[in-house]
């Protein structure tokens, strides 16, 4: 972390404590660390310094952190990791369709939120170079050829399963919603078939031999959406 | 007709009152004309259904009462019959007494509504303030660390320093469940509760459920069996998943160190349901209080120092509030076993390619 230039993380919470504990949290992991009170400051922050990250609390005095972020992805495509409070999942949902990549919920660990930022930072530095291969665990695939390889062994995927794992492969670490999976890969009139999901991704998780717990590359937001992390951390 | 003034605090039961009132002379005028009583015999009948009537109700309808038996006795018995007249001073007397004991009883009948509401009142002041203590006893403990744990930590002893770490992760992790449980409850109470419906699927739920546990689960093994052709099935799975951590939650802190704990799930033909249920090896929970657990604020009798005794009850909110229940009977082998069940009346489509 310390080889390479400090990332600028912008950290928007009203609470001056909050804020002073995730500066020496992120300090310390080598961040250079900016701060706002509000979404008016917020913004002109993102405007002026275009920080490499941006830390949002949802429950701001004086806009909603979901307008927030819409005046926000105006500006700029910055990573939006979301603070929200417990029990929240329309709030959740609202603020990734409005182009949050992630969210965390109070309270929450350190250790947690840091491989949050460093997943969507590194997403950012490789987006744009997906490859046409892509390797994860024991898995490989070919995104031109529409091969699997599990162990060396072909598996067989039908044309929409491998649709899905495209899109998670191609949104990596990046929290995506069930109405936007739907909505991309069966179009808008699906985007209330919650039931093709869980189907889908049972058949995926079979066929790639993948754990349904934090050990594996599909995870599970409840109520909210799934997260393909390339490289998943077991949980503590 | 007298004022119909709901009596305080018998605001609906102005109507019932007079019609009973209403009725009852009925009865004992149409009684009086085929039994072989006298006419004085029959003052005294109407005087017994007076003093019953005005116990149980309001004063105008007793006095209504009061009116009426007197018109009905005077007009019906009293020769001449059929006519107001023939009162002398015995006659009289008793219409007097109707009139005395309309007021004394029914008197006594708000005097008793009076004591009843007092009575519930100081019931709910006793349980406001027991609430109130255990709260306020649950808050300071973890506070109580937290400004001990502080002063420690300025200690030099690495070890000790550690150690002082975990006392604080535990009571920041108490009061985190405390305040989660404190808001859950009053979400279910105040109705803000809109369960989202949605397909889930089992395997999903329960490792959700397992990871919202995290190191509560300690050094207990935990065991999961969901059958390989498991449907998807409707549910709240944020509400679900809160369920399930609550009861492994629950199993881990229940019983003994290492021992199992059993997730399972079922589809269930008659009624159709779907069955989560989880198992423990423990003591178990007694016949006698196992619907009482479910009650907020009821612990059981093994239940540990601290808490409130919130958990299950917002076990079986979060259920009902899906449409379903949670219920506790004994496994096999002696534990508590908790089973969570949810309609099953839609089948997911399949989707096709």
């Amino acid at each position: 972390m310390k080889k390479e230039p400090k990332s600028n993380i912008l950290v928007v919470d009203d609470e001056e404590q909050i804020r002073r504990l995730l500066r020496y949290a992120l300090e310390e992991a080598g961040y250079e660390v900016r701060e706002a009170e509000s979404g008016r400051v917020a913004l002109g922050e993102v405007a002026l310094q275009a920080p490499d990250l941006v830390v949002l609390d949802l429950g701001l005095p004086d806009t909603h952190g979901t307008e927030v972020l819409r005046a926000l992805r105006v500006i700029c495509p910055v990573p939006v990791l979301i603070l929200s409070v417990q029990d929240n999942e329309t709030g959740k949902i609202a603020a990734l369709d409005a182009g949050a990549d992630d969210y965390l919920t109070k309270p929450f660990s350190g250790g947690e939120l840091l491989a949050r930022m460093r997943a969507l930072l590194r997403r950012v530095g490789t987006a744009a170079a997906p490859g046409n291969n892509f390797q994860f665990g024991p898995i490989q695939v070919d995104l031109e050829q529409r091969r699997v390889l599990r162990n060396g062994q072909p598996v067989k995927l039908t044309a929409q399963e491998f649709k899905v794992l495209r899109m998670f492969i191609m949104n990596r670490d990046k929290l995506l919603t069930h109405q936007h999976i739907l909505n991309e890969i069966w179009g808008p009139h699906a985007r209330e078939n919650t039931n093709y999901l869980r189907y889908y991704m049972m058949q995926i998780r079979k066929k790639l031999g993948d754990e349904v717990d934090s050990a594996g590359h599909f995870q599970t937001e409840t109520s909210v959406g799934y997260r393909f992390v390339s490289k998943p951390q077991p949980a503590a | 007709m007298p004022d119909p003034k709901p009596t305080p605090g018998r605001p609906h039961g102005a109507l019932r009152d007079y019609s009973l009132v209403a009725g009852v002379m009925v009865l004992v005028t149409v009684a009086g004309s085929y039994a072989p009583l006298s006419y004085h015999a029959l003052g005294y009948v109407y005087l017994l259904a007076i003093i019953a009537l005005s116990l149980s109700i309001g004063r105008w309808p007793a006095l209504a009462a009061a009116v009426a038996g007197a018109m009905a006795w005077d007009f019906f018995f009293v020769p001449p019959k059929l006519s107001f007249a023939g009162i002398h001073f015995d006659e009289g007397l008793l219409l007097t007494t109707y009139f005395a004991v309309a007021l004394i009883g029914s008197q006594l009948s708000a005097l008793r509504a009076e004591l009843y509401r007092a009575g519930l009142l100081a019931e709910s002041e006793r349980m406001h303030q027991t609430l109130l203590d255990s709260v306020s006893h649950e808050m300071m403990t973890p506070l109580a660390v937290f400004r001990s744990a502080i002063e420690q930590l300025e200690t030099h002893d690495a070890e000790k320093r550690n150690r002082v770490v975990v006392e604080l992760q535990i009571a920041t992790d108490r009061l985190d469940r405390l305040v989660g449980n404190l808001l859950s409850q009053n979400r279910l109470e105040s109705g803000v509760l809109r369960p989202r419906m949605d397909w889930c699927e089992c395997h999903e739920v329960v490792a959700s459920a397992r990871r919202a546990v995290g190191s509560r689960i300690g050094d207990h093994a935990l065991e999961i069996e969901i059958p390989s052709d498991m449907p998807i099935f409707r549910a709240d799975a944020a509400l679900l998943e809160q369920a399930i951590a609550q009861l492994l939650a629950n199993a881990a802190l229940h019983t003994p160190p290492e021992s199992k704990i059993r997730v399972s799930a079922a589809v269930k033909a008659k009624p159709k349901q779907i069955h989560i249920v989880v198992t423990d090896t423990g003591p178990g929970v007694p016949v006698e209080i196992r619907e009482a657990i479910f009650e907020k604020f009821t612990r059981g009798p093994l239940a540990r120092k601290g808490g409130l005794g919130l958990g299950l009850s917002i076990v079986r909110g979060f259920m009902r509030a899906q449409g379903g229940e949670v219920s506790v009977d004994t496994a096999p082998g002696g534990g508590a076993r908790f089973t969570l069940s949810l309609p099953n009346d839609e089948q997911a489509p399949v989707p096709v390619g």
